[in-house]
This record gives structure tokens, sequence and C-alpha cells, in this order.
């Protein structure tokens, strides 16, 4: 049986004219299907494009060149029906509506007021529905947007750096949520900057860079060629002094090292956990290669 | 319209629930949207509060003479007028900055068409717009304001039809200035409008002149005009035509604003 795919994308590109009437490419040449059910990151630093691609996934940006199709539907259309709904960096909340309030009005629209409830509660939003969004923290408006995206119970759902503001814990109870979602079978896009959350939470990730895709395949290898691998070593004590390494033993280093196919040898400081798990072991300073 | 969304050609397993109309969809969302603005103690102290002092202080039981009523009448209806007006504009600018700030995109997931929301936000500011009115008139009937049947009847349709020529005004200055202080910048505006426009104290020569041609001027006139018939309260008359022109002017000038502020605005992506 061939299913439908969630997302189906080829050739798609934008370009926009900026301010000194330049052509900016955003978008270039992006091809990407995304099958019912997966859990796809989008990962890439900002300015990457992600929020754009984001944006034509959901009819609100109109593609420059290409096609894109949800659910073998224009976009539009598919949000139009619900079967799609996002978090959006964009986004905005009205001030001086209640947390309630903004997910009925929404719940009005999409003539799903039986779902308020429910959106309500998964959200977390349960203790904090009479709160004036003013009222609310940059997270919990961020997890109001999440209720929002909830209400038409959509097959697939778009997250744009969806946990921007939130703290540790509500972090991690989001991901629970969306763990949980993903496991009833919705599909679900979400855009970050986070590599930790590219790896923790999708099976597949898609490195975005300049507009392109640059990598797309199961998370774990995509990070073998993103991150590769660090070695670090400890150096001899004679050659740490106060201020630093030894500049010509780190130069023999550098020499010795060059044969081996060793490249961009580094002396990073000690982050601060370093610095603790070193002060309360050993010490000893400590000098990274990383092998790119 | 149809109202419910087949989705039973696709292949997933999730169903979902039968959507309820249309039209009880976008009336839920006018009426929760409507109560949001009703419950703003600053902004109904300036729609509502403000213009029924000032009929207070200045009309109250004054039995004058003018036209086929009396001062008091004349008075109720300029405040009415000023109400329904700071009503409109404020709605109509909301609306825009609500729009640029987010809320629109929130907005472009829903089924929800963008001329549906104008048409929202249209009868939203016109109940707005009716609740200065309907304040104000009623306390004119119970403090001596004195005039005709026809008179009450044309000026409250006055007033309140015409309030929504301030609505495109509205758009237009947070159209134009596009910043979150564009609506109370066009809020401030209409106060010095409605002295020019010989709303609030009754002018002569040549500041009367001037003000013929301010935005508040033809619609306050034609607004009284059934109590006064033209006549100003410095004696002098103006023909129908007058106001009438003012309005039309205004009319034409604030969408050519609008058009051309929206305009600019798409330029800027």
């Amino acid at each position: 049986m061939s299913r439908t795919p969630a997302i189906h994308a080829t050739g798609l590109r934008k370009q926009f004219r900026a301010t000194d009437g330049s052509e900016v490419v955003a978008v270039d040449d992006v091809d990407l299907t995304v099958q019912p059910g997966e859990i796809v990151a989008f990962l890439g630093p900002n300015g990457a494009g992600k929020t754009t691609t984001v944006d034509m996934l959901l009819g609100l940006t109109t593609p420059s060149g290409g096609t894109v199709e949800v659910y073998g539907e224009a976009p539009g259309r598919a949000v139009a029906t619900g079967r799609v709904s996002a978090v959006m960096q964009t986004g905005g909340l009205l001030n001086d509506f209640t947390v309630l309030e903004t997910v009925q009005a929404i719940a009005h629209l999409h003539g799903r007021r039986d779902r308020v409830d429910d959106a309500i509660e998964r959200a977390g939003l349960a203790p904090i529905a009479k709160r004036r969004v003013q009222a609310c923290s940059g997270g919990e408006q961020q997890r109001l947007k999440f209720a929002l995206a909830l209400v038409p119970d959509p097959d697939l759902i778009i997250l744009d750096e969806p946990t921007t503001g939130m703290d540790v814990s509500t972090r991690q109870s989001f991901w629970e949520t969306m763990r949980a979602d993903a496991a009833e079978g919705r599909t679900i896009v979400f855009a970050t900057h986070y590599l930790a959350e590219a790896d923790e939470f999708a099976e597949r990730t898609i490195l975005m860079k300049s507009g392109r895709i640059v990598q797309d395949g199961r998370t774990a290898d995509v990070r073998a060629a993103f991150g590769g691998r660090t070695v670090s070593f400890q150096p001899p004590a004679e050659f740490v002094h106060a201020d630093g390494i030894d500049p010509d033993w780190l130069a023999r280093v550098s020499a010795a090292l060059e044969p081996l196919g060793i490249s961009d040898v580094e002396v990073s400081s000690a982050s601060l956990e370093a610095a603790f798990l070193a002060l309360t072991a050993a010490d000893t300073h400590e000098l990274e290669g990383a092998d790119r | 319209m149809s109202a419910t969304t087949s989705t039973g050609t696709t292949d997933t397993a999730r169903d979902r629930a039968p959507r309820s109309s249309r039209l009880a969809a976008v009336t839920g969302f006018a009426l929760l949207d409507l109560r949001r603005r009703l419950r703003s103690r600053v902004e109904m102290f300036f729609i509502v509060g403000l213009p029924a002092f000032f009929y207070l202080v200045f009309g109250f039981g004054d039995d004058e003479r003018v036209g086929s009523g009396n001062v008091a009448m004349y008075v109720m209806i300029s405040m009415a007028a000023y109400g329904a007006v700071t009503a409109t504009t404020s709605v109509a600018g909301s609306a825009v900055l609500e729009r640029t700030l987010g809320w629109g995109r929130q907005l472009a997931l829903t089924p929800m068409r963008p001329l549906t929301f104008v048409a929202v936000k249209t009868v939203i500011a016109m109940a707005i717009a009716a609740v200065p009115i309907a304040l104000i008139f009623v306390i004119g009937a119970f403090t001596g304001a004195r005039g005709e049947t026809s008179d009450w009847i044309l000026a409250a349709l006055i007033v309140w039809l015409g309030s929504s020529l301030f609505a495109i005004y509205g758009l237009a200055v947070i159209l134009v200035f596009r910043s979150e202080n564009a609506v109370g910048i066009a809020s401030g505006l209409i106060v010095i409008m409605a002295f020019l426009g010989n709303v609030f104290t009754p002018m002569s020569g040549l500041i009367l002149d001037i003000g013929r041609l301010t935005p508040l001027y033809g619609y306050a006139a034609l607004a009284r005009y059934p109590l006064t018939d033209g006549w100003t309260a410095s004696g002098s008359h103006d023909p129908l035509w007058l106001p009438l022109a003012n309005v039309a002017a205004w009319a034409v000038i604030f969408t050519v604003l609008a058009v051309w502020g929206m305009r600019r605005g798409q330029e800027r992506v």
C-alpha cells in the first residue's frame, strides 16, 4: 500500500529582496519527503532557512519555486482542515486574553470546542488557565502556543524552536508529551539549533546550512558527521604554567601529530564542569585536540 | 458554506469529530474578542466614561433652545459622536497591530480567512461604538435633553454609522506609522480634531472656518443636522452639502492613506 507522505517537497526555493535591493536566497532547492509517523529534526544555525521552510510547509509563505504538498494537499488547505498545525517562533498572543480564552478563541475558529480541555491538559496549563497571558512567563506562553497547536488534533505538528524560554524541567516534560504524541502516530517535525534536542528526540535529522540541506539521515549518522569525536589528553605537568601551556612544547605536539592526519589542534580552557572535576580530582591541566 | 470537513478520504487512522458550523465558529470567536475589549477599563474610560462625563459637565440640564431641541441635546449628540469615533479608531487600529504582532500568524493557522477577520473586527468596532451612543443618549433622555423623536433616531443612526469613517482613519494611522504607540497617537489626534471639529466647545470666526475643513466637523455637523438644520452656535449656517462633502472628502483621504500604508508595509518584506 502506498501511503501519502505527510510532507512532500521538491526543488523548494524562496528568495527575498533585501532592503538594499539585492536578492537573498533563504531556501535553495530543498527536496524533502517525510512519512506519516516520523519524528524529524531540522537542525542548523540561525539564518539557515529553517523558519522559511516551516513557513512554506504551513502555506504562510509562497515558494519562489518548486512544489510542496502536505498530505497530498496544498499546505494552506491542510492547515484549514486542521491536518497540520504548528508552534511558530514568530507566533504571537494577545496579552489581555486569559490562557483559557486564548485556547477557546482558536478552538472556536477550528470548530473544535470539544478539544479545549484536552489541549489545556496536555500542555500542562490547567493550573494557570485563568491567568492573563500578560502575566505568563516566556515558557508558559510557549506552552500556550503548544496548546493552540494541539487544538485541531493535527496529524502533523511542526514546531519551530519549541522550547525557547522553557526551563530545564519544563523542557523535559514538553518532550515527554511530544514522545507520547508520536507514539500515538502523530508526525512531528521540529526545527532547533540545539544539537542535544535533535539527538535525544529525533529519529531522523536534517541538517540545514545557508538554505540547503547538507545532511539528511538517521540522527546517529548525522551526529557522527556533524560532531565528530573529540580526543583529549593531559600534558605532562612540567610544561604547564600558571599562564597556560608552554608554546614550544605545543608546537612539538602539533608537529608530532601532523603525520597522523590530525589538524586543528587547539587548547581550550576547561569548562566549568571540567574545572570542577579537575579541582576535585587531580591538580592537572588539560589539552584537547579535535579531529574534525 | 459547508460546515463539516471530510477527512475520510485519507489513509491515516486518526479520526476527527465533526466540526461545528462556520458561522457558529466565527460568532464564538467574535464574542470572546468583544468581551476582551469591553473589559479593558482604560479603553472603556476613554470610549464611554470620558464622553459621558463631558456631557454631564457641558450639557446637563441646559434647556436653552437650539433648533428643534435644546443645548443638552446638542451636547449629547456631540459627545456620543466623540465616544463612538474613539471606539472605532481604537478597535480598527488595534486590529492592525494584532495582525502585525504575531496573533495574525496564529490566526492564519485556522480556517478563518483574512476577509472574515476584517468582518469580525468591523462588527466588533460597530458594537463597541454603540455602547457610548446608547449610554449617553439614555443619560440625556433622563437629564433633560429635548428634541423631536425624529431628531433622536436620526442623530443616533448618523452618529453610529458615521463612526465607521474613523475605523478607516484608525487603519490609516496605524498602517502609516506602524508602531505600538500608533493607537495612542490616533486616539490623541481625535481629541485635537474634536476641538477643531466644533465637537467640544462652540467656535466662531476664523477658527470655525478652518475647523470646517477638519475630519470630525462634517461628521458631527451631520449628526446634529436633524436638530440644528445647519445653524451653528455662532449663528452661521451650513448648507447640507458642506458636511456631506467634508465626510466624503475625508473618507477618500483616509482610504488613500490606508492603502498607501498597506502597500508600503508589504514592500518592506
